[in-house]
């Protein structure tokens, strides 16, 4: 079973007395261990087919099912729930909360819902640092790090509760492209390590090549790449 | 230690704009409460002196020591019925007391039973008086007080605190008192105001048995007096509106923080916090920052209080300040709640893009 399965999913918006079909009628899958590449120009849809995929929209008709959950289904903390617990976000503009340090950032992510830290959240926080070269930075808040650092940092948090699938929007914006393609490259294998499915939305044609499989969006549409 | 705590130590210069606006309120409300008992306490010192036992006064007085006039064979009467231990006369009249040069308005108290705070009534001639009067005119134990038109004379033999009644109080034996109170108004007869029963008895029982004489506890009388109830209704409102100051203070330092953190909040829906997580962090960090100007305001009440003339009715009573205490939390709480219909409003997707 794919890791997501997006069959026919439209999203309409009003505009006055017209309606904006963001996405149309998309079909999609993604499986386990597939680093799938969405591009296109701005205003194609892929932001809003990224919050569709992370349950952070509802679709205005189709399915989109994360393994064999229908997030249409799914409301209120139930949404919240599957955010937290299976899908991990990496946000363009990184996001991360700028009064707790590196770890701290990854271990909010387990307090969210109502949840402790145990040993096995600080041992899987460290872990996770070490992985993305970080261990020395554990103790340092975001406005003590780089923008490769904060964006490593921001992958980090999104692994830390073990995801089913990965969204990744436009993680190379705010980095020169030598970070950047080191920060997909990070990315890409997290992804082969830990065999989570992920889709990466970016414009930036010197990381596509890091993808398995490249998807174009035009219009709300995906056409072939 | 939860995201919220962590903020609160962190950025503590975020939140001090509040803390410092809450404490300034606190201190009012602790000063406000305490001219508020200061003003009630000092006006009805005569009557809570009488502890816990009834008050016998004539029916058409309204509940008012002032206005009453015992019927000549009450106390008899009263010492007659069942569960009546004591019975004793209390009475009242103003007048003035000078010492030396000194002049001062004075509430002469005529009484026979001693109570937790009385001794037992002096010996004619001699009088319990006032402590606050001592620094007014000067006078010591053994001193000797003019009282009244014809300055008669009193030997001061005790002080007593907290007995004042708009005036200081000077008190003697019934005996005393009538005397006294007939040079005061020389057309009228005085005549003995109220009766203070003590046993076990029930207040309406003894009513039944004392036809055409009310009966009351001690709250009920204080709570019939029309100048205590309209201070305490006046101060009353001052800390209500004060309150209501204080949440709408905290409600819109707290919608202001949520604004400027929509962004953080979107973020942290998006990777799977509840609105009720976020909510409840605003409560916690308004809980703290409450505790700490409750604490630290209500020390700097308190020192306030101690920096104002002592002719002020200042009292600081715990109780006040307990009720001052939670009120301020609850308060604060309420008002980081009130930013729960924004946080709802907050999109998660907004984190993206």
């Amino acid at each position: 079973m794919p890791a997501l399965t997006i069959d026919k999913a439209r999203k309409e918006f009003p505009s006055g007395d017209d309606t904006i079909v963001a996405v149309d009628d998309v079909d999609l899958s993604v499986d386990d261990g597939e680093f799938l590449v969405l591009e296109g120009p701005s205003g194609s849809g892929k932001t809003t087919l990224l919050t569709l995929a992370g349950a952070l929209a509802t679709s205005t008709s189709g399915s989109i099912r994360l393994g064999d959950v229908e997030l249409a289904d799914l409301e209120g903390n139930d949404r919240s729930a599957v955010r937290r617990d299976r899908i991990g976000f990496v946000f363009q503009s990184v996001n991360l909360i700028p009064f707790l340090s590196a770890r701290e950032n990854l271990l909010a992510v387990r307090q969210l819902g109502g949840g402790r830290i145990d040993d096995d959240a600080r041992d899987r926080a460290d872990e996770l640092l070490e992985d993305l070269g970080l261990g020395g930075r554990g103790g340092n808040v975001p406005d003590e790090l780089s923008g490769g650092q904060r964006q490593r940092v921001a992958i980090g948090r999104a692994l830390m509760n073990d995801p089913d699938l990965l969204l990744v929007d436009e993680p190379t914006s705010a980095l020169d492209s030598e970070l950047g393609r080191q920060v997909v490259e990070l990315l890409r294998d997290e992804v082969d390590r830990r065999g989570v499915a992920a889709i990466m939305v970016t414009h930036d044609d010197r990381v596509t090549d890091l993808g398995d499989r490249i998807v174009r969006m035009v219009d709300g549409a995906l056409v072939d790449a | 230690m939860s995201i919220a705590v962590r903020e609160l130590r962190r950025r503590f210069g975020q939140f001090l704009p509040v803390l410092v606006a809450m404490t300034l309120l606190v201190v009012l409300l602790v000063v406000l409460g305490a001219f508020l008992d200061g003003l009630s306490m000092s006006q009805t010192g005569v009557l809570r002196a009488q502890g816990d036992r009834l008050l016998v006064l004539s029916e058409d007085a309204d509940l008012a020591p002032a206005r009453s006039r015992l019927p000549d064979g009450t106390i008899n009467a009263l010492a007659q019925v069942d569960g009546v231990d004591e019975v004793g006369r209390l009475s009242t009249v103003a007048t003035t007391a000078a010492r030396d040069q000194d002049i001062t308005d004075v509430v002469l108290v005529g009484y026979d039973l001693a109570t937790g705070i009385l001794p037992a009534p002096p010996a004619s001639g001699e009088a319990v008086v006032a402590a606050n009067l001592a620094d007014l005119v000067d006078v010591e134990v053994g001193d000797t007080l003019a009282i009244g038109p014809n300055g008669q004379e009193l030997a001061v033999s005790a002080f007593v605190d907290d007995v004042s009644q708009g005036s200081p109080t000077v008190w003697v034996a019934t005996a005393d008192w009538l005397d006294i109170a007939a040079t005061v108004n020389p057309t009228e007869r005085p005549v003995p105001q109220a009766a203070v029963v003590a046993g076990d008895v029930d207040p309406d029982d003894l009513a039944a048995a004392m036809g055409g004489l009310a009966v009351a506890t001690v709250d009920e009388v204080i709570a019939a007096d029309d100048v205590v109830t309209q201070q305490s209704s006046t101060f009353q409102g001052i800390i209500g509106v004060t309150f209501v100051v204080t949440l709408l203070v905290v409600a819109l330092f707290f919608v202001l923080l949520t604004i400027e953190r929509i962004r953080l909040y979107a973020v942290l829906k998006a990777i799977g916090a509840r609105t009720r997580d976020l909510v409840a962090g605003l409560a916690v960090q308004a809980l703290v920052i409450a505790l700490l100007a409750v604490v630290v305001g209500i020390a700097l009440g308190i020192g306030l209080t101690l920096l104002v003339p002592p002719d002020l009715p200042l009292v600081v009573v715990p109780a006040r300040l307990a009720v001052v205490a939670v009120a301020t939390v609850v308060v604060a709480v309420l008002g980081a709640l009130g930013t729960l219909r924004r946080i709802l409003r907050i999109d998660p997707a907004d984190a993206i893009g």
